[in-house]
């Protein structure tokens, strides 16, 4: 049994228009990258939001770690929280994840929430801050970062979360050639230790060496 | 190299904290959002066209705010609420709560009015009623019509292309600035695993990103029109 199972997914935004996910099925086991394809409009994002509990289909089953994913389950705040907690989800547009005043705080504030000390959230921050390479923008407004930096500022914080599952909306798009390396160094390391992969990306060639398995859409 | 803690998984046991203000404050937001985005509500395929439709609408309005025959007013409202029985309930249900506090904050306002003069209480009943249909034909004429076609009406009819301008870019900035709302508060939802004790402050940074992207995106909207050969003159619109 995988750790992740979708089952029969069907999946539509307007109950009179086509679905645009129809009866998909399958199954991520812990530790794998499974790479998601398919053109723009193809219901990639779509498949990514009901993974991260955002959207949920019309018919299916979605099971995280055993355990079913329903709108009614997720209500329940703690579980809810566990969920989210343990399933982190890097949007395509980094703007819409930084809501903080300082590139610090943006990171520190998941770990503020869970209960560490003062000393563990600064050493989680900092080591996140330290393995994206933006040590030095500690103090800066995310606002007014470029793309890139910002990319990494919100991969930071989600990485701050220690999630087991890394759910990824097109990563590579507005990095440069250096932080694309960089990236799927990342990539790699963050597989290694055991997370889970879920990438959405037009660019099947780049990750064709870190992926265990391809769904098209 | 990856930090030691990141490496295994944490034993974590989330305490319970209220988040329903978020997920209320985003459900909200995407019902509003997917009724500007969809905006058929209940337009017909072969649908009166919106020009005519305003024309009726209007005429109508004015019609109900000169008359002094009560027998009017009620067929008025007959028609209109047999026209409305026809609708889903939820959507009559949004009709009317919106007809309901335009009612009663005519009522409010007249309220000193029937205490000084109560011989006048019926007159005052009357203009409230026109309140309540004129609100009640307006939501009618926008749940029947889309956006653009009700902004095509208003060009149609000679109102002043500044107005229609600022009146649609209104409506999209809404949608635009609506969906980043949206997301900014799904991502914080989604990173709140815990006890936040700092919610306002969050929101409130929320607030401020919105407010700085809006201005980002109504300067670089103005510098595109510049680029277009915009000259700061309305009238040609």
């Amino acid at each position: 049994m995988g750790y992740i199972k979708l089952s029969n997914i069907t999946f539509t935004y307007n109950d009179d228009e086509k679905p645009i996910i129809s009866d998909l099925s399958f199954c991520v086991d812990r530790g794998q990258c499974v790479l998601i394809l398919g053109d723009n409009g193809s219901g990639k994002s779509t498949l990514l939001r009901i993974l991260n509990g955002l959207s949920f289909p019309q018919s299916g089953e979605y099971l995280f770690d055993g355990e079913k994913i329903t709108e009614n389950c997720l209500k329940d705040n703690v579980k809810s929280k566990l969920f989210h907690k343990e399933i982190g989800f890097l949007f395509q547009n980094p703007d819409v994840m930084l809501f903080n005043a300082k590139v610090y705080d943006e990171v520190a504030f998941g770990p503020r929430q869970m209960g560490l000390s003062d000393d563990e959230v600064d050493r989680r921050t900092k080591d996140c801050m330290r393995m994206m390479g933006i040590e030095d923008l500690y103090d800066k407004a995310p606002y007014h970062l470029s793309g890139g930096q910002k990319k990494k500022v919100a991969l930071a914080s989600v990485l701050a979360l220690n999630p087991s599952v890394l759910v990824l909306d097109e990563p590579f798009a507005g990095l440069d050639k250096k932080s694309e390396t960089f990236l799927m160094d990342l990539l790699f390391e963050l597989k290694e230790s055991g997370k889970t992969l879920i990438i959405a990306t037009h660019d099947e060639a780049r990750l064709e060496r870190l992926r265990d398995v391809s769904l098209r859409l | 190299m990856l930090p030691d803690w990141m490496k295994k998984s944490d034993n974590y046991a989330p305490p319970r904290d209220g988040g329903a203000f978020v997920v209320k404050t985003i459900n909200s937001i995407g019902l509003v959002l997917s009724r500007l985005k969809v905006q058929r509500g209940h337009e017909k395929e072969h649908a009166l066209p919106a020009v005519l439709k305003l024309f009726i609408v209007l005429s109508v309005i004015v019609l109900i705010s000169v008359t002094q025959s009560r027998l009017l007013l009620i067929g008025v409202l007959a028609v209109t609420e047999l026209y409305l029985s026809t609708w889903p309930a939820e959507d009559i249900l949004s009709i009317v709560k919106a007809c309901v506090f335009a009612a009663v904050l005519a009522f409010i306002i007249m309220l000193p009015a029937m205490i000084l003069k109560p011989y006048g209480i019926g007159n005052n009943l009357i203009v409230i009623l026109k309140v309540f249909l004129s609100v009640e034909l307006m939501n009618i004429f926008n749940h029947t019509t889309q956006w653009n076609h009700i902004t095509g009406a208003l060009r149609k009819i000679h109102i002043p292309g500044i107005f229609v301008f600022t009146l649609d870019i209104t409506l999209k900035y809404i949608v635009l600035l609506g969906t980043l709302i949206n997301d900014l508060l799904t991502s914080l939802r989604l990173r709140s695993v815990g006890k936040n004790n700092k919610k306002y402050q969050s929101v409130g940074g929320v607030m401020g990103v919105t407010f700085m992207k809006s201005t980002e995106m109504s300067k670089e909207m103005y510098e595109a029109m510049v680029c277009r050969g915009f000259t700061d003159d309305y009238s040609g619109l």
